[in-house]
């Protein structure tokens, strides 16, 4: 049951990292950001090559990988969802998923369709807990997923740019009319969310395998995240994406083919008991 | 065309879809003055000052601040100019404490003034800082209450934090969107204390239903009613109109009067 449980962590820890981004562009821009699993996809992508082509160092990699996801988000945010900004919230569910789709076709031409697996970047190093051996990795992504959150509280608490963006998740107008150029503070989030994606990305692949098709499955998972924690709160997501991490994990235990179906069990559950106020 | 002119609007059109907003308004405030807009609910008020301070786009027309055109600007640039507005709902952030709320408009974040990755890891608190946000809660009459919650404030304060959070924006010209709105009469008594006070030093512009509550504050009146300036001018001439009398009180009322 440890390493259950332990498994329900990083997945919910992996899940929490990536939805940040969508929550917080869904809650300063109302935006529901497909493009968000491209990010991610790309992310486990580019650790994989590094790895294996340039220097066989994870952490490197997994910086390389982030720092590709940078430049790629603000291309597609400049040209394609800055566009829709203030536009009805379909338009950019069907552009951004033209942008996921055409960036799938693309990974799959770069990289070919083959799932494609990554070793253990501790080469199977396990820690004892109760008795149980847990692998390394796991327990470090954990941890990893602590650090974001709590390195954002800081960033939303603390920095003058996280009180700007805070303040303008709740009344972007009252923000603009107090001289501040709002859009401009909500692309340097965006950019931080879709670094996060790329991240989520990075610590996923040595669990599962790499494949274009990767991003479609979390994103699935990611916007039941976003759901049941509330959209555009930073701190539902993050006790949301361990309860379903959780629920992966124990159901997947007792019933394998039903793990992921009982995310949306929840997800349709919170739904019913606390709608949507959009 | 008088030079003394802040803030110009000059045929200016707001339309959503079929539905016209705002028709046709040329519209002069004069430095110094402190005019009044009245108008039944719907009447385009809002949205006349929105296209003034830059939260909409007029579908035509424009906009001048002391003689320079700023139809084009943004929101944000037009406060940078000196024109600041507060809301008919409060806008405060009810998540941020209320010092916090003071801090967004002092530092003001003008357009190239700063760059966003320059203060990306900036402090929110710094000494003068705090002191020039405290200077304007006393100014309202709320520093004790700097360091409380914003959601925890009563609405008559939280009017009262968003007027301080107006005057640090450094204003030449203020537009109060109906800010006895939701008062208690204790604390629209105040809030029009506080209003007096204001327009001492700054160009005033007032939305209001009720006309009672403005009528000895403001020097000029406009009449607002389906997205068109109906009447312009001295308070009571304005009152006295017909047509006003019409919209406002109904046809049995000017019969009943004449």
């Amino acid at each position: 049951m440890i390493s259950t449980l332990a498994y329900g962590l990083t997945i919910g820890g992996i899940l929490y990292i990536i939805s940040i981004g969508l929550t917080l562009t869904f809650g300063t821009m109302r935006i529901v950001n497909f493009a968000h699993a491209l990010v991610y996809t790309v992310g486990a992508y580019v650790v994989m090559t590094v790895t294996a082509r340039i220097w066989d160092n994870f952490v490197f990699a997994g910086l390389v990988a982030v720092a590709v996801a940078v430049p790629l988000s603000y291309l597609i945010e400049r040209f394609v969802i800055r566009r829709l900004y203030g536009q009805s919230i379909d338009y950019a569910i069907i552009a951004t998923y033209a942008v996921l789709l055409v960036g799938v076709d693309v990974v799959k031409w770069l990289w070919g369709a083959t799932p494609m697996p990554l070793s253990d970047p501790l080469n199977g190093a396990f820690v004892v807990l109760g008795g149980v051996e847990l692998p390394l990795y796991r327990i470090l992504v954990i941890a990893v997923a602590l650090v974001v959150f709590a390195a954002l509280e800081v960033f939303f608490r603390r920095t003058m740019v996280g009180k700007i963006v805070v303040a303008g998740l709740e009344n972007k107008e009252a923000v603009r009319s107090l001289g501040i150029n709002v859009d401009r503070f909500f692309t340097i989030v965006f950019l931080i969310g879709s670094a996060l994606a790329a991240l989520g990305g990075v610590l996923y692949a040595p669990i599962t395998s790499i494949h274009p098709y990767m991003g479609f499955q979390v994103l699935l998972l990611c916007f039941a995240v976003v759901l049941v924690g509330g959209m555009g709160s930073i701190r539902g997501s993050f006790v949301a994406a361990f309860v379903l991490g959780l629920v992966i994990a124990v159901t997947g235990r007792f019933w394998g083919p039903a793990a992921e179906t009982m995310v949306f069990v929840v997800m349709a559950a919170v739904l019913i008991f606390k709608p949507i106020e959009a | 065309m008088s030079d003394d002119a802040i803030l110009r609007a000059v045929g200016v059109s707001k339309r959503f879809g079929a539905f016209s907003a705002v028709t046709d308004v040329d519209y002069v405030l004069r430095e110094g003055e402190v005019a009044g807009i009245i108008g039944p609910n719907g009447a385009g008020k809002s949205t006349f000052f929105n296209l003034m301070t830059g939260l909409y786009a007029p579908t035509q027309g424009r906009i001048e601040f002391r003689g320079r055109d700023v139809t084009r600007l943004d929101a944000h640039q037009r406060v940078a100019l000196g024109i600041v507005r507060t809301f008919q709902l409060v806008s405060v952030f009810g998540s941020l404490s209320v010092i916090e709320n003071l801090i967004l408009s002092v530092l003001r974040f003008r357009e190239g003034a700063m760059k966003p990755w320059r203060f990306l890891f900036a402090k929110a608190h710094s000494v003068e800082v705090e002191d020039a946000c405290l200077a304007a809660l006393q100014r309202v009459g709320i520093a004790h209450l700097a360091s409380a919650p914003t959601s925890t404030l009563s609405y008559g304060d939280k009017r009262r934090l968003e007027i301080a959070m107006s005057l640090s924006l450094n204003p030449r010209v203020l537009l109060l969107d109906e800010p006895l709105a939701g008062l208690g009469d204790g604390e629209i008594t105040e809030v029009l204390e506080l209003v007096r006070e204001v327009c001492k030093s700054v160009t005033l512009v007032i939305i209001e239903h009720k006309i009672s509550r403005i009528v000895d504050l403001v020097g000029r009146l406009s009449v607002m009613c389906e997205g068109r300036l109906l009447a312009d001018g001295d308070p009571r001439r304005v009152l006295e109109d017909p047509e006003v009398r019409r919209v406002y009180w109904g046809d049995k009322a000017v019969a009943a009067a004449s």
